[in-house]
């Protein structure tokens, strides 16, 4: 990464877990429904959102990539819209909860509640691509529990088959919300899959964004130049409860956590590589970005029940 | 005039539209080489090569979840799924993804993917490769599903469906694919979506079917056409959003209801149909289905398939038996029994034709009327209607001779000295009581009262009107039975 790319990710980084902290807080106190955090994942989404360009490629994102999103131009008051549920919110218009992000604008595609459906959907979008020849690439995230389904391993199968200009990134936690890695899964990482389908498999440590970003470059411009799909096993923890519905501490030792966010945490390790006073004066921003996303986006307006029936149909 | 099977016209479909538009793809299971199981994509390989024409892993939730993502990028995915009985590893894709997509994204999005396959049984498939899916996904608002049954409209639906911007399922009935001929349009020939068709126009009985049941159902209406029976068949074409307006406009004409589908009939689209018209309050009687057993498979043998599937003998019988049946309601245009010169206009009293004695015939003619209607020899309980197999005629000939209580119905009968006409009392445990006012000039006055829990009023006419004749023919024919013997 250039000097400018570190200052770039470290932004996204930093404004991703500003307005993870303060949805977290207000899903706490009652103010909104539901907070699903990504913090721990966010160097993730950061490394594949900066390898993609911009308005030509596209993302099926894991629910955990808030940070892709800010990198692809996603507003944050557009995200406190989605966390709050408002029918102005232009990911699911206020029908969907928190997270099941979508913008045609920023070419993300629409997200579903059952995980990983949108692996196929990711896969259909790489298909049309290649047919129209736009030379766009797909990224398809989705956490190591979604690797587990048929769906996935359907997808996979299909895109190496026609060599679809697509990348599989797993956001492997270890944990699909309270079942550990060993009742998921025999194998200790998932990218000796990769070998099954015919396609190439990347093993990083997802919480280094440098990293990160170099193998989804690597994958991005191989699928771009129609040499096929590549599957991306990206290691993380999981800081924070699945969602604020969940309490881990009745399946999970937080002191384990704790001790695997001090020496892993993504921001403190791009912390790193940018100025200190840079950081300290993106870390003041973002918290006033989101504090105020948060603020105006409450105060939004409700739904209008006379519109419930609205786009059922064209 | 061209006739295509419904084959033949499917793929006539899918060639024109992918000449059409680029965007337009086929893929599925032996789509390419093969041309399909069925045949349905015969020659499109050769025509529109491999990228267009795409042969999938035997795998139909990805061929349904590909199909999502093709279509949410602007293509036009036309996915085959080999029979319908393999659709269920798609329906997370189908009711859980296009269905919703518009919907939960304010619109943002949109899924114009069309999927077609193969249902129905009635060739030997046995439990997996014969059923009707059809309920399942008509249950899904989002989804359209269209189920075309004849060529024209097999061609028709296909346009559209590709040329619609919301999803929409194509249910094609295997056994019309060949067994079905009949004029096609050609070139560009669109049948909207969301209209139903009058198969055939008819003012007793309204039939919606759909798929083969369609023509079997013509097939039943043209036998019952030469015994007066006159059945309007509607073939729904699409199954949703139903066509509430044709289908309506037909009840409101008709006034009966038979819905005819090869799906199982709890939960079936049948019940919907019938609720629909339940709702609209357009029926002079309960709606009637013929449909499959509630049985979990379609079976294989010869005999146990031909004795689950619906067909033209079993449609007959079932419209038969609707039309003979009485309508329950007074109200409507077409109510026949208004018109019906076998009730008297006041139909609790009639004037019969009686000598001065008559108890006798009286009491036979009760016995033959209690016998012809049932109802009227009856007890109501609250856990139903209990007929009597005999009749006991309880004599009421005055305060000299009063009813025991100890009969099934009550007859009435205080002779000259009584009232030209009075209202009959029931007694309890009976559903019927009938008075024989007193003889003026050889006439008089009957009186019928019933209970009407168990009896209905246009019934009474009847009952009386067959009261009448039998003592009016036996009073002629009979004069021995005349007396005044039984006091």
């Amino acid at each position: 990464m250039t000097h400018a790319e570190r200052e770039r990710a470290y932004r996204a980084l930093s404004l991703a877990r500003a307005l993870d902290e303060r949805m977290w807080r207000l899903a706490r106190a009652g103010r909104a429904h539901f907070a699903v955090p990504c913090s721990g994942h966010e160097a993730i989404g950061v490394g594949y959102a900066m390898a993609m360009r911009p308005g030509v490629d596209w993302l099926a994102p894991h629910y955990r990539d808030l940070a892709a999103l800010l990198v692809l131009g996603m507003p944050p008051r557009d995200v406190m819209l989605c966390f709050f549920s408002r029918p102005s919110d232009p990911n699911a218009a206020g029908r969907q909860p928190y997270a099941h992000f979508g913008s045609r604008k920023l070419h993300v595609l629409s997200q579903q509640g059952p995980q990983p459906n949108h692996a196929s959907h990711g896969v259909g979008c790489a298909w049309g691509s290649k047919l129209l020849g736009d030379g766009s690439v797909t990224v398809i995230a989705f956490g190591d529990g979604g690797a587990q389904k048929g769906e996935a391993h359907e997808s996979m199968n299909v895109a190496a088959i026609h060599k679809l200009p697509c990348v599989f990134v797993v956001h492997r936690n270890g944990w699909t919300q309270s079942v550990k890695r060993s009742d998921q899964y025999a194998t200790e990482t998932l990218v000796a899959r990769a070998a099954g389908y015919g396609i190439p498999g990347i093993a990083v440590d997802g919480m280094d964004v440098e990293a990160m970003h170099a193998a989804a470059s690597e994958a991005i411009e191989r699928a771009r130049a129609g040499d096929g799909p590549t599957l991306i096993d990206a290691a993380c923890v999981r800081f924070m409860p699945n969602t604020s519905n969940d309490d881990d501490s009745r399946y999970r030792d937080r002191a384990e956590v704790d001790a695997q966010r001090a020496s892993g945490d993504p921001l403190l390790r791009a912390r790193a590589l940018v100025a200190a006073d840079f950081a300290a004066r993106v870390d003041a921003e973002n918290t006033a970005l989101a504090e105020d996303a948060a603020e105006w986006a409450e105060a939004q307006p409700l739904g209008d029940p006379a519109t419930v029936m609205e786009h059922a149909y064209a | 005039m061209r006739e295509l099977t419904v084959i033949e016209a499917v793929r006539e479909a899918l060639g024109e539209e992918m000449a059409r538009d680029e965007r337009v793809i086929v893929l599925g299971e032996d789509v390419g080489k093969l041309g399909g199981v069925f045949r349905a994509t015969e020659g499109l390989f050769d025509r529109f090569g491999a990228a267009r024409v795409i042969d999938m892993p035997m795998a139909e939730t990805v061929i349904a979840g590909v199909s999502v993502g093709l279509a949410m990028r602007g293509m036009r995915p036309v996915a085959e799924i080999q029979f319908a009985d393999f659709i269920h590893a798609s329906m997370d894709h189908l009711v859980g993804e296009a269905a919703k997509i518009r919907w939960r994204t304010g619109g943002d999005w949109s899924c114009p993917m069309v999927l077609r396959t193969a249902y129905g049984g009635g060739f030997r498939g046995g439990p997996y490769h014969s059923q009707s899916v059809e309920a399942y996904y008509a249950h899904a608002p989002g989804l359209k599903v269209v189920a075309p049954s004849t060529p024209a409209d097999a061609k028709g639906l296909l346009i559209a469906a590709i040329r619609d911007p919301d999803p929409v399922l194509v249910l094609e009935h295997k056994r019309t694919y060949r067994a079905i001929r009949g004029h096609v349009p050609e070139g560009d020939y669109v049948v909207p979506i969301g209209r139903a068709a009058v198969a055939r126009e008819g003012r007793d009985v309204t039939v919606l079917a759909w798929g083969m049941m369609l023509h079997e159902s013509l097939a039943a209406a043209e036998t019952l056409a030469s015994e007066g029976i006159d059945a309007e068949v509607i073939d729904l074409r699409t199954l949703a959003p139903l066509d509430r307006e044709t289908i309506l406009a037909s009840l409101a004409k008709t006034r009966r209801l038979c819905v005819v589908h090869e799906d199982t009939i709890t939960m079936g689209l049948g019940a919907e149909l019938c609720a629909l018209a339940a709702e609209a309050d357009v029926l002079d009687m309960p709606p009637v289905r013929v449909a499959m057993p509630d049985i979990p498979g379609i079976p294989v043998d010869d005999n146990l398939e031909d004795a689950v599937l619906p067909n033209r003998a079993t449609i007959r019988s079932a419209l038969v038996r609707l039309v003979a049946r009485e309508r329950s309601r007074s109200s409507g245009a077409a109510n026949r029994a208004a018109y019906d010169p076998g009730i008297p206009q006041a139909s609790s009293v009639i004037e019969v034709a009686l000598p001065e004695e008559h108890t006798r015939l009286a009491v036979d003619a009760l016995v033959q009327a209690a016998r012809a209607f049932p109802r009227f020899n009856a007890t109501f309980a609250w856990t139903g209607i209990v007929e009597h197999a005999d009749v006991v005629i309880d004599l009421d000939l005055g305060p000299s001779s009063p009813a025991n209580g100890r009969g099934t119905i009550t007859l009435i009968d205080y002779g000259p000295a009584g009232s030209d006409l009075a209202i009959p009392f029931m007694r309890p445990g009976q559903t019927a009581a009938v008075r024989i006012g007193a003889v003026r000039d050889g006439r008089a006055y009957v009186a019928c009262a019933v209970d009407h829990r168990a009896v209905d009023g246009a019934d009474v006419g009847r009952f009386l009107a067959t009261f009448k004749s039998a003592v009016e023919s036996r009073s002629l024919r009979h004069p021995e039975l005349v007396d005044n013997g039984v006091r």
